[in-house]
């Protein structure tokens, strides 16, 4: 009777893991074509991926920059590299893009700038919020893509360590034993698409992108939600305690090693009606150790918080500045930071 | 720490190991310190309230039992304490754990309510709101630890002698955070009985917990990031606001459910059996049947603890009324310190007041309830629906707005929009559906039944476990949310 016991548990617990092994079998019967080498073999198993962005890298090559904006739509919200140039007397060029992380951030200054021949570079300069250089550091898979080359081994390794942790080899022990992600990556948009397929069944795809453009398009949020950065709890700001495992050492390091200054801008995020944004004590210290952290690097550093010439007028949605807004805030930029650029 | 982590499988392996090699008293010692682990994993002082808790009450209850004479322990046949002593004890109790759950929850909202109307007579007050970090769970074992002594004050239980017995009674980590609520009658004494492996029903909770981590991060997160873009938005059109109602719906149901299964099969791997908390609550007929459903160990507290002691159904239909609208408001301010919960209760409240008076008016023939039943179910979802969305708006002025919303007031883009999400969540919440009807039609559960021993393997349906748990294992890997979101009765 126990025995029969004991092996209907262990039946049950094999069925359990036995059965997602079919997900490998799926997988070869799948399209395969496009698939390669994840270049974050520990956290990903091999996906179709875009490929490197030669043209982004071959126009920054072209337009031999002596500095360089990194960052997301904070960045590019905030400086026209163009009106830059013309006001701190040098040759600037934005390398933006929405939505990105800083792991993005990272690719580009290696892969765009570092590794990229640019002569007459002397700085990057790089725009963030709040404690995104330390944490909130995961990508979804596939957002890399255009800024990773083929091997990106301490990227890989940075991010393995923050996401797995101390039990990462489980995770790259499940992820090479089911495959799962490239089962996710063909099986998801196809079981996605079936509900829009049966509302706009001649034009499915274009109904999803019209949704998510139009429907849930930033302004259409409430304030608090336009924000598309979650405010950080203070449980995460410990910087001492995250800057190892974060990405900023690697940036600092490479830069130093091609003798690039790095400098790095805390944008504001939105004000209130009469006085700054909102910021607590454990944020601030963050802030601090942040600062003193760069400064004794080498870098260059500014916190844009509580700026009087960055009112809420100049805010559009969220914490975007209007077009008039980035205008005078790159005017204010090139005049504020003219010892940078000398 | 939370289920869905390897944290807690790493934590849940070591425990168990342990555990099975103690006998009965250092087992119970081990669920301690094991629970106070747990709890305390991010927040250490966190197990400080719940050993606060605990203590006041094992006291309280002590004392409310100790003979009149003086004498320190209570022997066969002594004379309890007057009723007056014995009540100020349970009062100890009452206030402690009032107080705790009424400064941590409750006492931001009160202070802001109250400045709000002293400022709408001119009066300036002062910001005196401590916006403390709510400690998970506490609603729940508050009121598990308050039964303790309200059971035995009543006489329905009597008061423990072994304080590690109440205090693995309090903290039994898989239930802590969110409930099922358990009665002292009910888990003590499981706690103070030898408990024995039983294999088969290990097998029945692996699939139970397998099924509850499915809900979780395949239904309930892939919902609930549907949920939040909806109610994320200023001016939702009404057939997006409602796909977004009925994405919250179904993750609200499936993420805590699928707690109290995680819950229960965890429990069961160290030989407790937890109450079942939900039996498809959206099968249910009308509010009454809907309450008999839907987090049923909550419900059950209030109608045994508030309900009945106001008075119950016994004091004509005048007090009836308002003895229910009582304990559903109450119900409501538990679930969180903002005054939808509180609209929330109390229209449930009033549901359940109003079909009670109807149905005594008039009650369909049995012939006829039979045909009427698929229109009740329906009927009834959409009254829970526009209740859920009382529950998510925490914004009054937009709750306003979006009940005054219209289908007329649609663009075609706004319906398009909303058939695709609802269509979007339907489909993932296929299985839920399917193994509610399965339940509730055809019975047992499909996915495990951990109620009852069995004489000998059913090979059969041991072969339909383990391929449910493969396949449902399987899609929490392909299909699984790439947002994970908290369990949503962590807040509460």
């Amino acid at each position: 009777m126990m025995v029969g016991r004991v092996l209907s548990l262990c039946l049950v617990l094999a069925g359990t893991l036995a059965v997602p092994l079919g997900l490998r079998a799926l997988n070869s019967a799948l399209p395969g074509a496009g698939v390669r080498d994840s270049y974050l073999p520990t956290v990903e198993t091999p996906r179709p991926r875009e490929p490197f962005d030669q043209g982004s890298a071959a126009a920054i090559r072209e337009a031999q920059p002596e500095f360089v904006i990194i960052g997301d739509s904070m960045a590019g919200i905030r400086i026209d590299p163009r009106q830059l140039s013309r006001q701190a007397g040098t040759s600037a060029a934005g390398l933006y893009q929405q939505g990105s992380p800083p792991a993005y951030w990272y690719l580009v200054l290696k892969n765009l700038v570092v590794e990229n021949e640019l002569r007459n570079l002397r700085g990057a300069i790089i725009f963030f919020r709040d404690d995104q250089l330390t944490t909130q550091i995961q990508v979804s898979p596939g957002v890399l893509d255009r800024v990773a080359r083929d091997r990106e081994p301490e990227l890989d390794r940075i991010l393995a360590a923050d996401k797995l942790g101390t039990f990462s080899f489980v995770h790259r022990a499940a992820r090479n034993t089911y495959q799962f992600d490239r089962t996710r990556l063909w099986f998801e948009p196809r079981f996605t698409r079936w509900p829009a397929e049966v509302v706009e069944p001649a034009r499915p795809a274009e109904l999803v992108n019209v949704i998510n453009a139009e429907v849930f398009a930033l302004d259409r949020l409430r304030k608090f939600e336009s924000s598309d950065l979650a405010a950080s709890t203070d449980a995460a700001l410990d910087f001492a305690a995250n800057v190892e495992g974060s990405l900023l050492p690697e940036m600092l390091r490479i830069a130093a090693a091609r003798g690039i200054r790095l400098a790095f801008i805390r944008a504001q995020r939105r004000p209130l009606a009469h006085g700054p944004p909102p910021q607590s004590i454990a944020l601030k210290k963050y802030v601090d150790d942040l600062q003193a952290y760069l400064v004794s690097k080498g870098a260059y550093f500014h916190d844009d918080w509580g700026d009087p010439d960055e009112p809420l007028s100049l805010y559009a949605d969220g914490d975007h500045l209007t077009a008039a807004g980035r205008v005078l805030y790159t005017e204010r930029f090139a005049a504020r930071h003219a010892r940078f650029f000398q | 720490m939370i289920f869905h982590s390897l944290e807690f499988l790493a934590f849940f392996l070591i425990t168990l190991a342990v555990y099975w090699r103690l006998p009965l008293r250092p087992q119970n010692l081990l669920l301690v310190i094991a629970s106070y682990v747990f709890y305390g994993w991010v927040h250490p002082w966190w197990p400080l309230l719940l050993f606060a808790t605990t203590l006041i009450d094992y006291w309280s209850a002590r004392r409310m039992s100790e003979p009149a004479s003086g004498s320190r322990l209570p022997a066969p046949g002594s004379r309890l304490p007057a009723p007056g002593s014995r009540k100020k004890w349970l009062w100890l109790s009452i206030v402690t754990n009032f107080g705790l759950l009424g400064f941590y929850k409750y006492f931001d909202f009160f202070v802001d309510n109250a400045a709000a109307a002293a400022a709408s007579v001119g009066w300036s007050v002062p910001p005196l709101a401590l916006r403390l970090a709510l400690p998970a769970g506490i609603s729940f074992y508050t009121f598990q630890s308050m039964s303790y002594t309200i059971d035995v004050y009543r006489g329905h239980a009597p008061a423990r002698t072994r304080f590690i017995d109440i205090a693995a009674f309090v903290s039994f980590f898989p239930h802590l955070v969110a409930g099922p609520i358990m009665r002292a009658t009910n888990l003590l004494p499981q706690v103070e009985h030898e408990r024995t492996f039983d294999p088969a029903a290990a097998r029945d909770a692996s699939v139970l917990i397998v099924w509850g981590l499915f809900k979780k991060l395949v239904i309930a997160d892939n919902a609930g990031v549907i949920a939040n873009k909806v109610f994320a938005l200023q001016q939702p059109e009404f057939f997006v606001l409602w796909a977004g109602v009925f994405a919250f719906a179904i993750q609200i149901y499936a993420d805590f459910s699928a707690y109290t299964d995680i819950a229960r099969g965890v429990a069961k791997w160290y030989g407790f059996d937890l109450i079942k908390n939900f039996a498809r609550p959206y099968l249910a007929t009308g509010p009454a049947d809907f309450w008999q459903r839907w987090n049923i160990s909550l419900s059950a507290w209030f109608r045994d603890y508030v309900f009945i002691p106001l008075g119950g159904s016994r004091r004509g239909s005048g007090r009836v009324a308002a003895n229910l609208m009582i304990t559903f408001l109450a119900s409501g301010l538990w679930h969180g310190a903002s005054w939808n919960y509180v609209l929330w209760g109390g229209y449930h409240g009033a549901l359940l007041v109003i079909t009670r008076f109807a149905g005594s008016v008039w009650a369909p023939p049995p012939q006829v309830r039979r045909w009427i039943r698929p229109l009740q179910v329906v009927v009834m979802f959409v009254l829970t629906c526009i209740g859920w969305l009382i529950f998510r708006e925490t914004e009054l002025s937009q709750l306003m707005a979006d009940l005054r919303l219209t289908p007329a007031d649609s663009t075609p883009l706004g319906r398009s929009t909303g058939l695709y999400l609802f269509l979007l969540v339907f489909l993932y919440s296929i299985p839920l559906w399917i193994h509610d009807l399965w339940a509730e039609l055809r019975g047992p559960d499909l996915v495990a039944a951990v109620d009852g021993p069995e004489a000998a393997p059913r090979w059969r349906r041991v072969a339909v476990q383990a391929a449910l748990g493969g396949v449902m294992f399987a899609a929490i890997l392909v299909l699984r949310s790439q947002s994970t979101l908290n369990f949503i009765y962590f807040a509460f």
